[in-house]
């Protein structure tokens, strides 16, 4: 579990964060240049190869940068091993349920060639 | 001058309590330390370490007002009254301002404070460039009072896993230093969620430090060179 302890976890959360800033202002530039105001126009910038790609990155770095987060608020208060063990667990299988319904989400839209 | 301090007698007391002190401070009594020595000669039960009396022996670290700093150093002109003094936050205290540092001390020791080099020493001693030596201005003045950590809420929750400003200070003295050849050992043992990571960049450490000292600054390079050594 070195991947997550010390240094490494601190590097990830800088580098999510770095994404979700990048992808927060792509985001708000297309609503300020071209805003999709109609249902169709959403829908087209979802998915597009591009705009899914986008949408399953943004959620799986939120993910990894909120578990990260949450770790380290455990480490700091909640200290039965027991408790912060049960906190992550639940808080990672969310973010990690999230991600999923993401990526399925847009896959069963690709494979059904809508 | 008013003064509410805190007072705990181990063998007496099953609780702390705040003690109200009436005190006229003479002319010559320039620092928070002259009124505490003046007030012991009236209450000799009060408790507090003192040693240097000039900022130098880091003994007279106490929370003034809800702030952490050195009583020898701290001007009487200008105190709040009543001066509620308050031993150390997170520190288990002995008695009234005297808090048990063994802990803290032992964070110390770990980041072995000592230099470190396996080769041959030359004849005389091993020299440094002037850039060198200016490598370590605002690391080796630290006077290990504690002020910084006792003010680090990461210290408060974790105080016997993280090393604390103090000790993470002290690592990246030796660290920089030119003459140390053992880096790579110190920078994998601070490479921990606990010892080094639990610090969160309150920078409470720096607006703290009675010396003008920044531990969160030492701690941030410690971090640069943890990345540099990986990459
Ligand atoms: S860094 Fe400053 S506050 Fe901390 S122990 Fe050293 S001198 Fe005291
Ligand atoms: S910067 Fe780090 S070490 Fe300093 S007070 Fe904040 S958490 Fe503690
Ligand atoms: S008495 Fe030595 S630092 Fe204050």
């Amino acid at each position: 579990m070195r991947l997550f302890l010390g240094q490494r976890a601190w590097v990830l959360q800088r580098l999510t964060a770095l994404v979700q800033l990048f992808l927060l202002a792509l985001g708000a530039a297309t609503l300020l240049i071209a805003p999709p105001l109609a249902y169709e126009r959403w829908y087209a910038l979802a998915t597009s190869t591009h705009g899914a790609v986008l949408i399953v990155v943004f959620f799986a770095t939120l993910a990894l940068h909120g578990w990260i987060g949450v770790r380290d608020i455990a480490l700091d208060y909640v200290h039965p091993p027991f408790l912060r063990l049960a906190v992550l667990t639940v808080v990672g299988v969310i973010l990690f349920a999230i991600v999923i319904r993401v990526v399925l989400t847009m896959a069963a839209h690709f494979a059904g060639g809508a | 001058m008013r003064l509410s301090i805190y007072r705990f007698n181990p063998e007496s007391d099953l609780k702390p309590h705040m003690q109200d002190y009436e005190l006229a401070p003479e002319a010559d009594d320039k620092k928070l330390l002259d009124a505490l020595m003046r007030l012991k000669t009236i209450d000799d039960s009060l408790s507090f370490r003192r040693s240097c009396r000039e900022g130098v022996c880091g003994s007279d670290a106490m929370n003034i007002n809800g702030r952490n700093g050195l009583a020898c150093l701290t001007p009487l002109a200008g105190l709040k009254e009543p001066v509620v003094l308050r031993p150390l936050p997170g520190f288990p205290v002995i008695r009234d301002l005297i808090v048990d540092m063994t802990q803290f001390f032992a964070h110390y020791h770990s980041i072995k404070p000592y230099l470190i080099n396996d080769t041959a020493p030359p004849e005389r001693e091993r020299l440094q460039s002037p850039a060198e030596r200016e490598k370590l201005n605002g690391l080796y003045e630290c006077i290990l009072c504690a002020c910084c950590s006792s003010f680090c809420p990461s210290f408060w929750w974790n105080p016997d896993k993280f090393i604390g400003p103090a000790g993470l200070l002290q690592a990246y003295r030796f660290i920089s230093d030119s003459r140390d050849t053992a880096t790579a050992e110190r920078l994998a043992y601070l490479d921990d969620v606990y010892r080094l990571f639990r610090c969160r960049t309150i920078m409470n450490c720096t607006e703290v430090c009675p010396k003008g000292l920044s531990p969160s600054h030492a701690i941030e390079r410690i971090r640069q060179a943890l990345v540099r050594e990986s990459s």
